[in-house]
């Protein structure tokens, strides 16, 4: 009489394994642990085209110390009047961004139309302030971004 | 029959029966203790890990090649980098797809490249497409600086103008 043969085949897990370690090797030496994104911003001056009806804009006049200066063009009276002057003063020669989200926060209540945000940088302005601000206008709604030349 | 195998190599003694004053174990009987290993969760284990490394695997990081002295500033609303132009400001100086460039010609080699991008992608502007340009720098890039990258792509005529940022 035949005796019969087992059906309980294993699989031999070490060639397996070795295989997934080459893989994880791999995959470990060539992971990007950086994101890298963009901040996409039109041309300021010439950007916004003459069509009809203007949009309003929220230019950000940053000073040498570090302050901003806040205007607003093309908005109603009744809001310009309001927000006539906004200043936000700087810390240790850095703009205040807390105050800056603030201001843009209270501003964009009033004014939720308000989607345009132009920065008039000094030459000393440092890049990542400039990024700072954009950042934070984008959180508030502002997409619509803008860098004047000097 | 495990005497003869090579389980009998790996097989572990207990040393702390071995050092046993009062009933030494390696005088008498040998007591195997076999230690096998749980091949099953190990292969899990890397299964997942594999997963994660495959998912997070990026294949538009290599679009940017930053200097090891460059640091980029950090924001948290990015948007998608995409492959377009490149400026890359350092040190002072000026370089458009890794070429060095001279302040003078900047406008002129961007003229060019709009050039060239405007043969290639025929179709696109019909379609009024419009070139963007990406701008590579320091955090602590003084505007100075940046101002004339900012000024010779509008006079080029790039309307689109991408900051290269750390995603927060």
């Amino acid at each position: 009489m035949r005796r019969k043969k087992s059906l309980d085949n294993e699989i031999d897990l070490v060639a397996f394994i070795s295989l997934l370690s080459v893989c994880i090797c791999f995959l470990l030496l060539t992971a990007v642990w950086i994101q890298i994104g963009s901040m996409n911003v039109k041309q300021a001056v010439g950007g916004q085209a003459a069509e009809g009806k203007k949009n309003p804009a929220l230019w950000t006049l940053v000073q040498s110390d570090g302050s901003l200066s806040l205007r607003l063009e093309d908005a109603p009276k009744k809001v310009s009047r309001k927000f006539a002057r906004m200043r936000v003063e700087a810390i240790d020669g850095k703009p205040n961004f807390e105050q800056l989200r603030t201001q843009v926060a209270e501003l964009k209540k009033v004014l939720p139309a308000l989607t345009t945000a132009l920065i008039q940088p000094k030459k000393a302005t440092a890049y990542e302030d400039i990024i700072g601000m954009m950042d934070l206008f984008k959180q508030e709604g502002l997409s619509d971004l803008g860098v004047a030349p000097l | 029959m495990l005497d003869q195998s090579i389980i009998e190599e790996s097989s572990l003694r207990s040393p702390l029966a071995e050092a046993s004053t009062l009933k030494p174990k390696d005088g008498g009987r040998k007591r195997l203790i076999v230690v096998t290993l749980m091949l099953t969760s190990l292969v899990d284990a890397f299964s997942i890990l594999v997963v994660y490394l495959l998912m997070s695997f990026a294949s538009n990081g290599e679009i940017l090649y930053i200097n090891k002295d460059t640091e980029l500033p950090t924001a948290q609303q990015t948007d998608v980098l995409e492959r377009n132009t490149i400026v890359k400001i350092e040190e002072g100086k000026l370089f458009v797809e890794n070429e060095e460039v001279q302040q003078k010609g900047l406008v002129a080699k961007l003229l060019e490249v709009r050039k060239s991008w405007a043969q290639t992608h025929k179709e696109e502007t019909a379609q009024e497409s419009e070139p963007a340009l990406t701008i590579q720098a320091d955090r602590r890039t003084k505007y100075e600086v940046l101002n004339s990258v900012v000024l010779a792509s509008s006079h080029a005529g790039f309307s689109d103008i991408h900051f290269a940022v750390l995603q927060k």
